[in-house]
C-alpha cells in the first residue's frame, strides 16, 4: 500500500511539473542577468572564460559558501568516523601493475591537475575540477596499497590555508575600500595566463582546499572502511 | 493522434523523470543506502533542469575564444549554479556515507524499519520512559537482532 | 562603516578554517577564537543598530551591482536577526574540550555564519547555499553530540532535508528558467507580470516544502522529535529557537516579495493548522521533556505559518512578535531540559532540588500560554485580533484551532509544573533528583530576565516590532534600495 502511494505520487508529481514545465520557452532564455554579464564580464574582471566570471567574481560568495559546506561535511565525517588509525593493511596488496601504474599516474595527475586549475579563467576547467584531479593523485596511490596512509596533519593545514587565504584575498579588496571579494588588479591583457588579477589566486585557493577536503574524505572512508 | 515529441519534451521528460524516480526511490527503499542513492539520482535531475534554465538554441559556450565579435553564447548563470549545487551534492553524499558506515557498526543493520526501531528505543531507554510501539512493526514483540560483539564500541558512547 | 556588515558573515568562516590548524598548536588559543569572533560581530551588528545608519540598505558583494551580482540586503528585520544569530551562537558556544574540540567548534562557527547569511542574503541561490551550509554544519553538530541513537537520527534528518534541498533547487530553475534573475529585489520587480501562474505557484510551493524542512512545517517535521531528542540541549537549542525561524525568514520573504497568489497563502494556512493540531496533540501524548518540547514547537510554528498566511503587515506583526517570543522561550526551555530531559514522572518534586530552574520554567510556561502581562498575551493577542478580522472561513476554523491548541498546551505545561510543585515520590531522597546543569541555568536565566524586560518595556518593544514589521511589508522600499541606479538593468 506505501508502495503505491509512494509510486502515484512521484508519478503524479513528475507529471504535474512536466506539464508546467512545457509552458516555458525552451532553448530561448530570458538571459536578463546571464546577457547583461556576458557583455561585462570580460571588462570587469578580465577573464575569458564567463564562467569564471561568475563563480569567482559575481557569485563569489556563493564559492565562498560551498567551499565552506566541503569543510563542513569533511569536519562532520572526521567527528563521525573519528581518529582511529589501528587495524591498518587489512586488505591485500595490489599487483605489481596497479602499485607501479598508480605511482607513475602521481606526477602526470598532478601536472594536470595544476595545469587545470590555472587555466581556470581562460579555458573550461578551473579551481573545482583541477582540484578533483589533484585529489585523485593522492588517493589512487591509496587505492594501490590499502595499508598507505595520508598526512592528515598536512592535509588539515593545506586546506585551512587555503580556505582562509580565500577569505584574506576578500578581505584585502575591503581594507582597499573597496567591496569584499571585488576582483583587484585586472590587467588588460585578455586571454593571457597571467591576467585576470585576484581571480586565478582564487581559483589556486579553491583548487587546494577541494583537493586536500577530497583527499582527506576519502582517505577517511577507505580506512573506516578497512576497519570493518 | 499522434503527439509530436520535441527535443525539448524529452529533456525536460529526462530531468522532471530522474527528480520523480529519485523521491520515489526514498519513500519507497527500505535500505538505508539506497535512499542515499535514490538522493543522488534525484538531485542530478535537479541540477538537470538547472542546466536546461540557461540552454540556448544556436549557442556555444561561454568562453570567449576570439577578441570583438562573439557568437551568441548559453547563460553562464545556471553553469556556475550547477557547479555549486554539484560540490555542494558531494559534500552531503560523503557524509552521509560516514554515519551510513557508523549506523552500520553499532546496529549491524541498515534496514531502515529495523534502524528506526532501535533508535526509538535507545531514546525511550536514555529518558527512561516506556517504549511507544512502532507504527512500522507488527504489534506484540519481535526480538531485535542482536549486535555482534565486535562491533559495539564505546566512541562518543553517551552515558 | 556599513562596509563592515560582511565581517559577522566571514569572520567566523575564516575562523572556522583555521580552528584545526591553531588547535593544533594550542587548544587554550584555539578556545577563544569563536567567541572572540562572534563577540566581535554582536558588537558589529550591534553598532550599526545604535549608530543610526539609515537603514534599510544594500551592500553589493564584489562590488557588482545586482542584480549582475549578489548583495546583502540589511533591513531592520534582516539586522534583528543577524544580531540574534551572533549572540545566541555565544550563549550556545560548545566550550567543552576534549579530542574533538576543535571540528565541534569549527562546525559551530560555520552554524552561525551560515545563520548569517540567511538573514542577510538577498539573492535567491545564495540563500540556498547558506540554507544547505547550516543543513550540513547541523548533521554534524548533531551526529557529534551522542550515541548511535543520535548517528540514526542524524541520517533521517539528511535524507529528509535532502529531499527538501532537491525541491528547493527544482523551484530555483522554475523561476530562473521563467525570469533569467536570482535577486530577490529583481524578482520582486518581475513577478506582478512573469510569476503570477500556476508555475509561480509551482515554484512557490516547491520553496515552500524544501524551506519547511527546517521550518518544522506539516508533513516534512518527522526529523524534529527525534533530532531534539538525540541532540545536546545546545545543539537543540540553537535549532528550535534560531533556524527554524530563520527558515521561516526565507518563506516569509518569498511571500512578501514575489509570490502574492491566494493559492500559496491557502496551503500555507492548511499546512499551519495541521502543523498546530498533530504537535500540539503530540505534546500532549509526550512522556520526556525533549519530545514534549519538540511537538511543542511544531505546534508554536504551525502558529506562526497560520500568522504569515494573514496577507497584510498586521499579520506581519503577528508573525514577528510570535517568532520572537518563541525564540526566547524555546532556547530557555532546551536550556532547562539539559537535565530534566529525561520522563516527565521523574521530575515529581523537582522544584524543592532547583528552585530557580522551576520558577523559569513556570514563567515560560506562563507566557507560551499566554498569560497577561508576559509578552506571549500580546503576541497571541495580536494574532487573534487578526484572524478575527479576516473574512474567509479558512482563518476562522485557523482561531478555532489556535485557540484549542491554547487549551492542550496550557494542560501539559501546567500538568508538568504541578509535578515539579508537587511532593516528590516516597522512596526517592530529594538530593538525588534531576537538576538542570549550572551553565545552562545560567543560560536558562538569561532567557527568562530577557523575557521579564520585554514585559516591562512592552510598549517600546510594540513599536519596534511594529516598525520592523513596516519596513519588512514595504516591497517597493525592497526593490528601490537595492536596485538604486541600476534601473533594473534590463
Amino acid at each position: 500500500m506505501r508502495n503505491l502511494t509512494g509510486l502515484l505520487f512521484a508519478g503524479g508529481l513528475g507529471f504535474m511539473l512536466l506539464a508546467i514545465a512545457s509552458g516555458l520557452d525552451f532553448g530561448a532564455p530570458p538571459m536578463l542577468v546571464g546577457g547583461a554579464i556576458q557583455a561585462a564580464a570580460p571588462q570587469e574582471t578580465g577573464a575569458t572564460n564567463i564562467v569564471t566570471s561568475v563563480v569567482l567574481g559575481y557569485r563569489g560568495i556563493d564559492t565562498l559558501g560551498e567551499l565552506s559546506i566541503l569543510f563542513a561535511a569533511a569536519a562532520s565525517a572526521g567527528l563521525v568516523l573519528g581518529r582511529r588509525h589501528t587495524t591498518a593493511g587489512t586488505l591485500t596488496e595490489g599487483g605489481f601493475v596497479l602499485k607501479h601504474g598508480g605511482a607513475m599516474l602521481f606526477p602526470l595527475l598532478l601536472t594536470i591537475g595544476f595545469y587545470i586549475i590555472f587555466h581556470g579563467h581562460l579555458t573550461p576547467g578551473g579551481g573545482f575540477q583541477g582540484g578533483v584531479i589533484l585529489a585523485a593523485a593522492f588517493f589512487l596511490p591509496l587505492l594501490a596499497r590499502p595499508g598507505a596512509r595520508l598526512h592528515h596533519g598536512m592535509l588539515s593545514v593545506i586546506e585551512g590555508f587555503a580556505g582562509s587565504s580565500f577569505i584574506l584575498i576578500g578581505l584585502a579588496a575591503l581594507s582597499e575600500g573597496e567591496a569584499f571579494l571585488q576582483p583587484m588588479l585586472v590587467q588588460d591583457a585578455l586571454g593571457q595566463l597571467v591576467s585576470a588579477g585576484t581571480l586565478p589566486l582564487l581559483y589556486l585557493a579553491v583548487g587546494l582546499k577541494v583537493g586536500a577536503e577530497l583527499a582527506g574524505l576519502l582517505s577517511h572512508l577507505a580506512q573506516t572502511e578497512s576497519e570493518v | 493522434m499522434m503527439p509530436d515529441i520535441s527535443l525539448e519534451l524529452i529533456l525536460y521528460t529526462t530531468a522532471l523523470g530522474l527528480i520523480s524516480i529519485g523521491l520515489a526511490g526514498v519513500v519507497l527503499s527500505r535500505h538505508l543506502f539506497r535512499m542515499v542513492l535514490a538522493l543522488g539520482i534525484a538531485e542530478a535531475g535537479a541540477n538537470l533542469m538547472l542546466v536546461l534554465a540557461g540552454y540556448r538554441w544556436d549557442a556555444v559556450a561561454p568562453i570567449l575564444t576570439t577578441l570583438g565579435e562573439h557568437p551568441p553564447m548559453v547563460d553562464p548563470v545556471p553553469q556556475a549554479m550547477v557547479l555549486t549545487a554539484i560540490v555542494i551534492g558531494v559534500g552531503i553524499q560523503a557524509l552521509a556515507v560516514s554515519i551510513l558506515i557508523r549506523i552500520r557498526q553499532r546496529y549491524g543493520t541498515l534496514d531502515r524499519s529495523q534502524v528506526v526501531e532501535r533508535m526509538d528505543a535507545e531514546i525511550a531507554d536514555t529518558a527512561s520512559i516506556p517504549r511507544d510501539v512502532s507504527q512500522e512493526s507488527p504489534l506484540g514483540e519481535r526480538p531485535l537482532p542482536s549486535i555482534p560483539d565486535s562491533t559495539v564500541e564505546i566512541r562518543g558512547g553517551h552515558s | 562603516m556599513s562596509d563592515l556588515i560582511v565581517l559577522p558573515l566571514v569572520l567566523p568562516l575564516f575562523g572556522a578554517f583555521l580552528l584545526p590548524i591553531v588547535m593544533r598548536t594550542s587548544i587554550s588559543i584555539g578556545a577563544w577564537i569563536g567567541p572572540a569572533i562572534l563577540a566581535y560581530g554582536c558588537w558589529i551588528l550591534g553598532d550599526q543598530w545604535i549608530s543610526g545608519t539609515t537603514l534599510p540598505f544594500s551592500l553589493a558583494i564584489g562590488g557588482f551591482a545586482p542584480p549582475m551580482g549578489i548583495n546583502l540586503y540589511i533591513d531592520s528585520l534582516a539586522l534583528l536577526f543577524a544580531f540574534a544569530v551572533q549572540l545566541l551562537g555565544l550563549l550556545f558556544w560548545p566550550f567543552k574540550i576534549d579530542q574533538e574540540t576543535a571540528r565541534r567548534q569549527a562546525l559551530m562557527l560555520l552554524l552561525v555564519a551560515a545563520s548569517t547569511g540567511l538573514a542577510l542574503s538577498g539573492d535567491l541561490f545564495n540563500l540556498y547555499v547558506f540554507y544547505e551550509l547550516v543543513a550540513v554544519a547541523t548533521f554534524g553538530l548533531i551526529a557529534a553530540s551522542g550515541g548511535s541513537a543520535a548517528y540514526a537520527s542524524a541520517i533521517r534528518y539528511l535524507i529528509l532535508s535532502g529531499i527538501g534541498s532537491v525541491l528547493t533547487l527544482l523551484g530555483i530553475a522554475l523561476i530562473y528558467s521563467q525570469t533569467g534573475t536570482l535577486n530577490l529585489a529583481h524578482l520582486a520587480q518581475l513577478a506582478p507580470e512573469q510569476l503570477n501562474n500556476k508555475l509561480g505557484l509551482t515554484a512557490f510551493l516547491t520553496i515552500l516544502i524544501g524551506v519547511g524542512v527546517k521550518a518544522e512545517l506539516f508533513p516534512v517535521n518527522t526529523w524534529v522529535p527525534e533530532v531534539y531528542a538525540t541532540a545536546t540541549s545546545r545543539v537543540s537549542a540553537f535549532l528550535a529557537g534560531l533556524v527554524s525561524k530563520l527558515a521561516l525568514l526565507i518563506i516569509l520573504r518569498l511571500l512578501v516579495l514575489i509570490f502574492h497568489q491566494p493559492e500559496a497563502i491557502q496551503v500555507m494556512l492548511v499546512l499551519g493548522i495541521l502543523g498546530v493540531i498533530s504537535g500540539e496533540l503530540a505534546a500532549w501524548r509526550a512522556k520526556d521533556m525533549r519530545r514534549m518540547l519538540a511537538f511543542s514547537s511544531i505546534g508554536q510554528l504551525g502558529m506562526i505559518f497560520i500568522a504569515l498566511a494573514i496577507p497584510e503587515q498586521g499579520g506581519l506583526l503577528a508573525v514577528l512578535a510570535l517568532t520572537f517570543h518563541h525564540l526566547l522561550i524555546k532556547s530557555g526551555l532546551f536550556m532547562l531540559a539539559d537535565g530534566w530531559g529525561g520522563a516527565i514522572e521523574k521530575l515529581r518534586g523537582a522544584a524543592k532540588r532547583s528552585p530557580l530552574a522551576a520558577a523559569i520554567f513556570v514563567l515560560f510556561s506562563l507566557s507560551l500560554i499566554g498569560m497577561p502581562p508576559l509578552p506571549g498575551f500580546w503576541a497571541k493577542f495580536t494574532l487573534i485580533t487578526q484572524l478575527a478580522a479576516q473574512t474567509s472561513p479558512l482563518y476562522l476554523i485557523g482561531l478555532t484551532v489556535f485557540l484549542l491548541a491554547t487549551v492542550i498546551e496550557a494542560a501539559y505545561l501546567l500538568r508538568l509544573a504541578a509535578l515539579l510543585y508537587g511532593p516528590a515520590a516516597k522512596d526517592t531522597p530529594i538530593d538525588t533528583l534531576a537538576k538542570p546543569a549550572g551553565l545552562s541555568l545560567a543560560t536558562a536565566s538569561l532567557f527568562g530576565i530577557g523575557l521579564l524586560a520585554a514585559a516591562l518595556f512592552i510598549a517600546p518593544v510594540g513599536d519596534l516590532l511594529n516598525h520592523v514589521a513596516g519596513q519588512a511589508a514595504n516591497t517597493d522600499l525592497y526593490i528601490n534600495t537595492v536596485l538604486a541606479g541600476t534601473g533594473g538593468s534590463q
